[in-house]
């Protein structure tokens, strides 16, 4: 462990790192040197970081390697280094959300709640990672810093919008990335890049002081290369918080404890129709978590096809709404991309997003029905592998389908309603793909029991790339 | 529980079929929404991006039509809650 740690940097895990700064056989300092270098020398491949934040990472790592001189008890995550998708504000800088236009705010006063609450549980951000613009993405490209790359095949997307984020991690750079989830934005990077995501139930994990893209959505969530890590940030995240409008007030509800219980008596089923795949990958996919768990029964969500399109409609309306200013006067330096959809979302009429959302509500109601015949659900992550950078279409089945608006086929009739979840990676040649482990709404502890599950059997585990 | 209108019922029996956009079907149709709204939302934009706020408008009514067509009782509550 302290070898691997000390000769490669960037693989070992945060419970690794943790375990070996506890064991004293390396510290927090040499972690996080070491982990600075590895992203100096290796992020131009991959193109992860848009900023490094070298120095307050230097000294808080010696700070905890003091404290624990003076003999205080480290913390739960000392010495992990972390870094987070640039929508998160981190003080002194700028939070981009991807964007040329937010290069000219002021930097940030103050860190994002969530970045607070990991580095006093021990970690140490050290940077900010590419991004879609305004998280209106599903590859991780971006016209203004360039394409995020995916370390399984460079030649690849990540799958966005949370792009930097998972190529940070899948390649080694860093043991744990946040992203924001609107419509698929963790899970179908953690897909493309075979990681372990959570999408934790909407309102449970505080956004406060994230750029937004659709209130009624976004969600933020950990990356990570294996089970226990994205366990040990959730835990160090939870908490109500009232600078976040929806964050619930619930109390934390630690999963760290209750990692190892297993499967046995958990109720799963396959989730069919709209989600059954129509790519060999996908399918092999769901077949083999679903063999694991011996999930013989299939399950059918209703209307999801319905719900993906509501979902699209909300998204649009609240993407443009939020963005009306900004289109009014800087359109010009937006992705275009991005520009011509914000724009179409500014101009839907209110009365077809308020079905929409009454029909959330109806969605809602009849999905939680059917948590009380299972306890999870599983589904493809995304409808294919990591497709080509600057690939447009990509086929399912007899059909051809855009990439850019279809990664999230699969997703986004599960976040429509704020269902936790865990994407699972499964290793396939040459490139992973992963499965969506849904539970009800704040049972994030079945979620990762079970995908913590599926990685101690071998079935689901992030692979390590060769590049 | 208040029951639907017939023309609400009559939309039931095209649940599961291919979305049409029910309005805006006409190019002209969306483009007039487009030139009205961006007027009333004072959102001028270079008419060269005409053609993918028109691409990206048809896409969202073509989705829009799946929802719209789909029966929902008055009485349902919208998702976001106002807590006062």
């Amino acid at each position: 462990m302290l070898e691997m740690a000390a000769t490669e940097p960037g693989w070992s895990t945060a419970a690794e790192i943790v375990a070996a700064v506890g064991a004293g056989r390396t510290n927090a300092l040499r972690v996080v040197e070491a982990t600075l270098a590895r992203i100096r020398s290796r992020d131009p491949l991959l193109n992860s970081f848009t900023a490094l934040t070298e120095q307050r990472a230097l000294a808080r790592a010696k700070a905890l390697d003091e404290a624990r001189a003076r003999g205080e008890p480290l913390p739960p995550l000392a010495g992990v280094p972390f870094a987070v998708k640039n929508l998160f504000d981190v003080a002194g800088l700028p939070t981009l959300a991807g964007s040329k236009i937010n290069r000219d705010a002021p930097p940030a006063p103050r860190d994002a709640a969530l970045i607070e609450r990991l580095e006093s549980a021990g970690s140490v951000l050290v940077g900010a990672l590419n991004m879609g613009e305004y998280a209106y993405d599903f590859t991780g490209e971006n016209v203004h810093d360039g394409p995020s790359r995916n370390p399984h095949d460079l030649n690849r997307m990540t799958g966005g919008s949370s792009g930097g984020s998972a190529a940070a991690v899948a390649g080694g750079l860093v043991p744990l990335a946040l992203g924001s989830d609107t419509n698929g934005s963790i899970r179908v990077p953690s897909s493309l890049c075979g990681l372990f995501g959570l999408k934790p139930t909407y309102g449970r994990l505080s956004r406060a002081r994230t750029f937004p893209f659709a209130a009624s959505l976004d969600h933020v969530g950990p990356l990570a290369r294996s089970t226990r890590d994205l366990a040990l940030a959730y835990d160090a995240m939870q908490g109500h918080d009232p600078g976040d409008p929806v964050s619930a007030e619930r109390a934390a509800q630690p999963v760290m404890p209750l990692l190892h219980r297993g499967t046995e008596g958990l109720r799963v089923a396959v989730a069919s129709g709209y989600f059954k795949s129509q790519t060999a990958e996908a399918v092999y996919a769901v077949d083999r978590v679903a063999a694991a768990l011996a999930a013989n029964r299939d399950i059918q969500l209703p209307q999801p096809e319905r719900a993906r399109s509501a979902a699209f409609i909300i998204t649009a309306s609240e993407g443009g709404s939020l963005h009306l200013d900004r289109l009014r006067t800087r359109a010009k330096d937006f992705d275009p991309a991005v520009r011509d959809r914000l724009i179409a979302g500014a101009m839907i009429p209110a009365s077809l997003v308020i079905r929409a959302q009454k029909f959330r509500r109806w969605y809602r109601t009849e999905v939680l029905k059917l948590f009380a015949e299972v306890d999870a659900i599983l589904a493809p992550a995304t409808p294919c592998t990591a497709p080509l950078i600057g690939q447009q279409t990509f086929q399912l089945g007899d059909v051809e389908l855009p990439v850019r608006a279809n990664l999230g086929l699969y997703t986004q009739p599960i976040s429509f309603i704020g269902l936790p979840v865990v994407a699972v990676p499964v290793p396939l040649t040459p490139l992973p793909i992963a499965v969506q482990i849904i539970t009800a709404p704040w049972r994030e502890d079945v979620a990762l029991r079970i995908a913590h599950w599926l990685e101690t059997q071998g079935v689901a585990a992030a692979m390590r790339p060769s590049f | 529980m208040i029951r639907k209108p017939a023309a609400h019922k009559s939309r039931t029996a095209r649940r599961g079929t291919t979305p049409r956009p029910l309005r805006a079907k006409k190019p002209d149709a969306l483009d007039t929404l487009i030139a009205a709204s961006a007027q009333a939302l004072a959102l001028p934009f270079d008419p060269a991006w005409q053609g993918g706020i028109r691409l990206n408008l048809r896409l969202i009514f073509t989705h829009a039509t799946l929802v719209d067509e789909f029966p929902l009782a008055d009485e349902t509550e919208p998702a976001p809650v106002f807590h006062a």
